[in-house]
């Protein structure tokens, strides 16, 4: 699958203010190529919702536009930009409706107006794709969370949109179902669609996005590599983010020559281990 | 040794969904004993049974909801066969994991006030808890606000200020840091310091952030499959990193790198912390240029 | 959005101290004379003593204009709509058609639409000045028993949270390219269904986390319970009260011995 337009977005000085609030996004400007791996993070109220909700039309800039692979979203409904970005929510009950799991994961392929073989086609495969064949005649709402998680997850990914946006989706889901989600979204990632993930969790970030974007009161506070991101104190105590442990402890440990910016054990244990070689070397 | 809560062989199963279907066994032979004073972690993937052993330990399981329990649950020498949560709630305190469903009054001193009105406290007694119950929890000057107003760490803060006011011999905190955001984790992780600290206060917390836990554990035990699989103090629980991983379960980070060099170059590191790691393995390397 | 289900503000004033029981009686006493007289006059001066109450009450501008904004739609259409359904007695001003627009129609629509002005206003005297705790409380105190109480509180408490609910859910079924409102009317009642269920689903396991949140603060019906803030009759509503008894009684003398204030001319 090769998805030609990059950049997938572009948001050209997007403001928006919620009725009689404060601002929720003052003039951010961003471009997120084709096949990114983009983590947004923040705390509670810097606008990261506010901004991803931009991307499929849910919300309308107050100024400034937002393009999605090269078309302004003012000229398209929130159906339409459906078919490009698919937004999973925070909590899977806020979409889960169907009888059984089959009709939820076609309700989105259904909606995009594809002949009843070809929606078959993209159920079957979703269900195959996220492991819920066996539960494809079973009621949703009965399933446990970690499982009802994935069934949201496989309906938003049947749609097949280029560009999936992903807010917190990890929240609730124990360390097992945290590994399963981040492996499938890093499959659909390698395939060439492009992620971005809204989420608290920095060992997730260092583990599997390539940039991040980090918002603070409705404003850009940094954006680029992860790797750079985790070099820059101040901004991290600013937005309230912390690194992740590992991360911390290449940090403390780099009077004793380590560079500081393992995002993985794996990282931190091949630097370690080479710089224990060459001083024992040496 | 006081315990101040003992389990004893609990099996527990609800009831079937639809009428003539079948029960569901959720807990499947749980012994646990709890000190008074003690902090007891409790972790498991999701469906060991965490929060069903929760609900047992107020009475909400089995007079709330039916099902079959068999086995002991005894808190504060209080049998839950014999007595309901009406009754249970003075002595444990329950905090579950969704704040919005569990603050259901129009201001956050209505809210506190709740519970100290069930017990039946006269106006001048309840002033007092709530005054001290919100100054734990760190909460004191929003005593008129709303809590449809507060943010995700002051909700956690505020429901556990709920049943901390009562005044209970165990506090039991379902996932208190799950979904917040890093201010609202540290914010809830003070309390949970502070109560261990300054309260003294017995406290069963199920938490799945290992790095929570650590923190200030006593005892980890972890859950599986509607019972008690491992046992221990943190240190000794992180350090089975494989049979965690087995479980589905996450440990440190620090637990993990111990468990990767141990494992791919035969040491024997046993840090948990990121002091203990620091200090562990600078000592294996010259430090550059000194 | 909580402006919207909670009128309630908060100012230093005697009418928001007055205990709720005396605004509901007041509510009450407003009912039955506003029923009871159909003279315009009787309502304009009803609601305009009714506004002095408000002003007085520090009750702010941008409410009354909240309230009037709603208000003011209806009192047209009744002021227009009744003098055409309703055509009453003989002099005639207009006539279009077979529609006669009399003098006596015309005050009894004026009359109408005050009094439903003035009635509705009687209601906000109490909804402005009162939270909805105290409100609940007062209406517990005569004699609505504790758990419907403390039902409506929790159901008042949770309108905000329903609607937000179903506002992500709206944005959640959107996103997957469904389309609601639109097509003809029964399309258009079906395409609110993905969205109901999924609300009505997370409004019950709602509940039944609340249910045991109840328990888990030991709450049982039918024990015995203190209360926090305990609702007192000052001294502004020991004088309300008695006015309150005397002026009905005196209207009701006033309606029914002397004929006053029923008839338009």
């Amino acid at each position: 699958m090769s998805f030609e337009h990059s950049p997938a977005i572009e948001v050209e000085d997007l403001w928006y203010r919620y009725d009689d609030g404060p601002l929720a996004l003052a003039g951010v400007n961003l471009s997120v190529e084709a096949g990114e791996f983009l983590a947004v993070v923040g705390q509670n109220g810097s606008g990261k919702t506010t901004l991803v909700k931009h991307f499929n039309g849910l919300l309308r800039p107050a100024r400034g536009r937002v393009l999605v692979l090269g078309q302004d979203t003012a000229d398209q409904s929130v159906g339409q930009l459906a078919r490009k970005v698919g937004y999973l929510f925070q909590n899977p009950d806020h979409q889960i409706f169907a009888p059984t799991v089959w009709e939820e994961v076609a309700f989105g392929p259904r909606n995009l107006g594809f002949s009843e073989g070809e929606v078959a086609d993209r159920t079957t495969e979703a269900l195959a794709l996220f492991e819920l064949g066996d539960q494809a005649g079973t009621p949703p709402a009965i399933l446990g969370y970690g499982l009802r998680r994935q069934v949201t997850l496989a309906a938003v990914w049947a749609m097949r949109p280029q560009i999936l946006v992903l807010d917190e989706p990890t929240v609730g889901l124990d360390w097992r179902g945290t590994c399963t989600l981040m492996e499938e979204v890093t499959n659909l990632n390698s395939q060439g669609h492009t992620i971005i993930l809204v989420t608290h969790d920095m060992k997730l970030v260092a583990e599997f996005a390539r940039k991040v974007l980090v918002l603070d009161e409705g404003r850009i506070l940094a954006h680029g590599p992860t790797r750079q991101l985790f070099q820059q104190e101040a901004i991290l105590r600013q937005a309230f983010l912390a690194l992740p442990p590992i991360t911390a402890l290449a940090r403390r440990m780099q009077p004793y020559g380590l560079r500081g910016g393992s995002l993985t054990l794996e990282e931190f244990y091949q630097e370690y281990t080479a710089l224990r070689q060459l001083g024992q070397g040496g | 040794m006081d315990d101040i809560v003992i389990v004893e062989d609990l099996h527990y199963a609800y009831p079937p969904l639809t009428p003539g279907g079948e029960p569901l066994p959720v807990l499947k032979g749980v012994d646990l004993r709890v000190r008074r004073g003690e902090f007891l972690a409790l972790m498991g993937p999701t469906g060991a049974g965490k929060t069903t052993l929760c609900l047992t330990l107020n009475g909400i399981l089995p007079h709330l909801r039916g099902g079959t329990l068999e086995g002991r649950v005894v808190v504060a020498g209080m049998d839950t066969r014999d007595h309901g949560p009406g009754q249970m709630s003075r002595q444990v305190g329950l905090v579950f994991q969704d704040p919005e469903s569990q603050l259901f009054n129009m201001t956050v001193e209505d809210e506190v006030a709740f519970g100290l009105e069930s017990l039946g406290l006269s106006p001048s007694e309840m002033e007092e808890r709530i005054a001290w119950a919100l100054e734990v929890v760190r909460l004191p000057g929003l005593r008129k606000r709303s809590p449809l107003q507060l943010s995700g760490g002051q909700k956690k803060r505020l429901a556990i200020a709920t049943v901390l006011a009562m005044r209970p011999q165990v506090l039991v905190l379902d996932e208190p840091v799950t979904g917040l955001d890093p201010l609202g984790r540290h914010e809830v992780l003070s309390v949970v310091e502070e109560l261990k600290r300054e309260e003294e206060a017995t406290v069963v917390m199920v938490e799945q952030d290992a790095e929570a836990v650590m923190a200030w554990a006593d005892r980890v035990v972890i859950m599986e499959g509607g019972h008690l699989v491992l046992e221990g103090s943190p240190r000794q629980v992180f350090s089975q990193v494989e049979s965690l991983h087995g479980w589905g379960l996450a440990v440190t980070q620090m637990s993990e790198l111990a468990h990767l060099f141990n494992r791919q170059q035969g040491t024997s590191f046993h840090f948990i912390t990121e002091d203990e790691a620091c200090s562990a393995l600078a000592g294996e390397l010259h430090v550059q240029g000194s | 959005m909580s402006f919207v289900f909670d009128l309630y503000i908060d100012r230093p004033s005697w009418l928001h101290r007055l205990d709720p029981r005396t605004k509901l009686a007041f509510v009450v006493l407003s009912s039955i004379v506003l029923l009871n007289f159909s003279h315009p006059l009787v309502s304009a001066t009803f609601l305009l003593g009714i506004h002095g109450i408000l002003w007085s009450g520090k009750v702010p501008a941008s409410r009354l204009r909240w309230a009037w904004q709603r208000m003011w739609p209806i009192t047209f259409l009744i002021l227009f709509l009744w003098p055409i359904f309703y055509p009453q007695g003989d002099e005639v001003l207009l006539q279009v058609w077979r529609v006669r627009i009399t003098t006596q129609s015309l005050l009894q629509g004026l009359s109408t639409a005050l009094r439903v002005d003035a009635l509705a206003f009687a209601f906000l005297v109490l909804l402005f000045s009162t939270d909805q705790a105290r409100l609940v409380r007062g209406l517990v105190k005569l004699g609505l028993p504790y758990e419907w109480g403390l039902t409506l509180a929790i159901a008042l408490r949770y309108l905000p949270t329903l609607y937000g609910i179903y506002a992500t859910v709206s944005e959640a079924q959107q996103a997957r390219g469904w389309v609601i409102g639109e097509g003809n009317f029964v399309r258009r009642i079906k395409s609110y269904l993905p969205i109901l269920v999924a609300v009505i689903v997370t409004a019950l396991r709602l509940a039944d986390s609340l249910s045991m949140a109840l328990a888990a603060r030991g709450f049982q019906s039918g024990t015995r319970r203190t209360y926090l803030r305990e609702l007192k009759l000052g001294p502004a509503d020991k004088v309300c009260l008695p006015l309150f008894a005397v002026s009905l009684i005196a209207f009701l003398i006033i309606r029914f011995r002397h004929s006053f204030g029923i008839h338009l001319w």
